[in-house]
């Protein structure tokens, strides 16, 4: 049986009465959709394709091959020329493509001259293209979705990990208490960007194996958090109420305390996906991040301070995506962080 | 009358750690050799100021800490030898309230989580036997049956002491620990309570040991009433035996500084000086001198020994000097 606490609700409704926040929280939700379905707005494949009385969608289909289309080649059809073809030919067919047609990782080469491309509705490049004539609206996407999703895993494994390791410090005390305080200490001064820098230099990493040494260096920031709440839940007599009735200790940690400290955990929540973001953004940018060509808003950052006189574009474009999301994390943050104080609302009447 | 619960030489001392490595640097000795007996279908009131150990006491005896030395047997079993498993299945029969119930429910949990909790953990009965059961339950106590899922800060105090006496009776304990149940509460509330607790105990005929400072609630509870100070006791006796004739100075102080409806204003009224002495450097001797009208030298040199100056039937214990003379 699930049913919110009163208090949760009431939480919900203060969160939701901080305007700021709120909506922050529902333009990002509509982002990350937005982005999950990306392919239905950027893309290079078409989204319907009508040839000889058949419709072809080739957004998440295989590959299919221009000799379908009655075009004199094996590899995979390029539709933006599939359109000009159908339009001069009108017999009936046709095609219709994403909003900006165009591939993340996909370079446009125009004659006669060299990218970057500046802005231009005509060619609906409408951001311009990166220094290989990449569509940079394409790569902004594309490198939210990977940051965003980045971000959320790595919460998702610092938080599992370093809740698990605050509560157990927190309650059990004594020696794996002191073992874990000192093991924490000497994490924190191992400096990270360099220990990154070194690791990356070796092997060079992919999605994955970012994210697992993100984590290995990560999961301390709520540790302490979670160990401190836990230490001051633990000693109240809810807690001892449950020891008298034989309760164990993982029916005492998970059902009692947790709940009790989710308040803590949920502040650090936005702060955290806007550090995620920002690492991985800052790891790109000097190169020790995914290794291109993964569209990344670090890499169009360091693009874009070469080329800031040439294709001030890619700046402005990557900056100011950068700063709104942010700004909205933050805000979300903010919101949270006021929604949940327990000094406006405590269990103390 | 059969025994329930023996308490021998219990000690509880708790370190005071400090420096880097957290060395021991001395004991906080908050129970400090305490034996008495409980007898089956007694309340046991045990009363002392802030700080001397009785809350401590009570815990010991429900097992939420370990003693230092001394051993509880309930049952004939001794609490501290027993295994998890057995110690889980013992905890059926002895339970406790607490002094905060605003403390003591968790504020994340339905009144029928909280008091269906008692089943879950011993896997007893599927969802609607336990609701039934809780059904039952807020019936005894006095609460109705719509609270099921509500959460308590939606109660008031003594309704959410209801809701802890329900979770404490659900597994019908042969002994309630009671630890302060009442001071938390409004007057008007805490006679309401009292007599729950009473009208509980006849029913299911429950043995308490009954925790408070307020020597007029234990009155109108206890059959027998042990005073504390510092971690030991210093008299145990009848309820109506200690009331109309304290042995003890202590006890005498705590009798005299009872309120006084009726009749005329107290002739002579024990004002204590200065506060309960610190648990970690205690006093040489009788704990007590310092604060004592009647000390001597020989309080200051020897802890007087808990001893009977009653008869047979009705054991007055005291430990004073002086508890033969009239003081």
């Amino acid at each position: 049986m699930f049913k919110l606490n009163p208090l949760t609700i009431e939480q919900l409704k203060r969160f939701k009465s901080i305007k700021r926040g709120y909506y922050s929280f529902l333009i990002l939700c509509f982002l990350i959709l937005f982005s999950l379905l990306g392919e239905l707005f950027v893309n290079n494949r078409a989204l319907i394709v009508y040839y000889n009385k058949k419709f072809y969608f080739p957004t998440y289909t295989n590959m299919i091959p221009g000799t379908v289309f009655g075009l004199g080649y094996e590899y995979e059809t390029n539709y933006r020329e599939l359109q000009k073809i159908f339009k001069q030919d009108s017999q009936g067919n046709f095609v219709i493509m994403p909003l900006v047609p165009y591939d993340p990782f996909e370079t446009d080469k125009l004659d006669g001259s060299y990218p970057p491309f500046p802005p231009s509705i005509e060619k609906k490049h409408y951001l311009g293209t990166d220094k290989t004539g990449r569509d940079v609206l394409a790569r902004l996407l594309y490198g939210f979705r990977i940051a965003i999703f980045f971000s959320l895993l790595l919460l998702i494994f610092e938080y599992a990990i370093g809740i698990t390791i605050g509560l157990l410090m927190g309650y059990l005390g004594g020696r794996f208490d002191l073992f874990f305080q000192r093991i924490i200490e000497i994490w924190n001064n191992i400096p990270f960007l360099y220990a990154i820098i070194i690791i990356a230099s070796i092997v060079i990493p992919n999605f994955f194996s970012l994210l697992g040494i993100m984590i290995f260096f990560g999961w301390i920031g709520i540790t302490w958090y979670v160990r401190t709440a836990t230490y001051r839940e633990r000693e109240r007599e809810y807690v001892l109420a449950a020891k008298v009735l034989g309760a164990s200790t993982a029916r005492i940690i998970i059902s009692h305390i947790l709940p009790n400290i989710l308040s803590v955990i949920i502040t650090f929540v936005p702060f955290t996906i806007a550090g995620g973001i920002t690492a991985l953004t800052a790891l790109d940018y000097l190169g020790f991040g995914l290794a291109p060509p993964t569209p990344s808003w670090g890499q169009l950052l360091s693009e874009a301070t070469e080329f800031h006189v040439k294709a001030p574009w890619i700046g402005i474009s990557v900056i100011s995506s950068l700063v709104v999301i942010l700004t909205m994390v933050t805000f979300i943050g903010e919101a949270v962080r006021e929604a949940f104080d327990p000094k406006m609302y405590t269990t103390y009447e | 009358m059969e025994k329930i619960l023996k308490v021998k030489d219990l000690k509880v001392h708790f370190p005071v750690k400090g420096g880097v490595f957290k060395a021991t640097k001395g004991f906080v000795y908050a129970v400090d050799g305490v034996s008495f007996d409980v007898y089956t279908g007694e309340t046991l009131g045990i009363v002392g100021e802030t700080g001397c150990g009785k809350t401590t006491l009570g815990r010991t005896i429900v097992s939420l800490y370990r003693p230092t030395e001394g051993e509880i047997i309930f049952k004939d079993k001794n609490l501290n030898k027993l295994n998890k498993r057995d110690l889980l299945e013992l905890r059926k029969d002895f339970q406790m309230i607490f002094q905060d119930p605003f403390e003591s429910l968790n504020s994340r949990h339905t009144v029928r989580y909280i008091i269906e909790e008692p089943f879950a953990i011993r896997a007893i009965g599927d969802s609607k036997w336990r609701k039934n059961k809780v059904l039952d339950l807020l019936d005894k106590v006095g609460l109705s049956r719509n609270v099921l899922d509500k959460f308590p800060h939606e109660f008031s105090g003594g309704q959410r002491q209801r809701i802890g006496i329900a979770r404490a009776i659900a597994l019908n304990p042969a002994l309630i620990v009671c630890d302060e149940p009442v001071s938390a509460l409004d007057v008007s509330i805490q006679s309401q309570i009292l007599n729950l607790l009473m009208d509980l105990q006849k029913e299911f005929s429950i043995t308490y040991i009954f925790i408070s400072h307020d020597l007029t609630v234990v009155r109108h509870v206890s059959d027998r009433v042990a005073v504390m100070y510092l971690g030991r006791l210093v008299e145990i006796a009848d309820a109506d035996s200690i009331y109309s004739n304290p042995l003890h100075p202590y006890t005498m102080s705590l009798i005299s500084a009872i309120p006084k409806v009726w009749g005329k204003a107290q002739e002579k009224r024990i004002i204590l000086q200065g506060n309960i002495p610190s648990a970690v450097f205690r006093p040489s001797g009788c704990f007590f001198h310092p604060r004592c009208p009647y000390a001597t030298d020989l309080c200051q040199r020897e802890y007087p020994q808990l001893k009977n100056y009653g008869d047979e039937n009705n054991i007055h214990m005291a430990a004073c000097h002086y508890a033969k003379n009239d003081l």
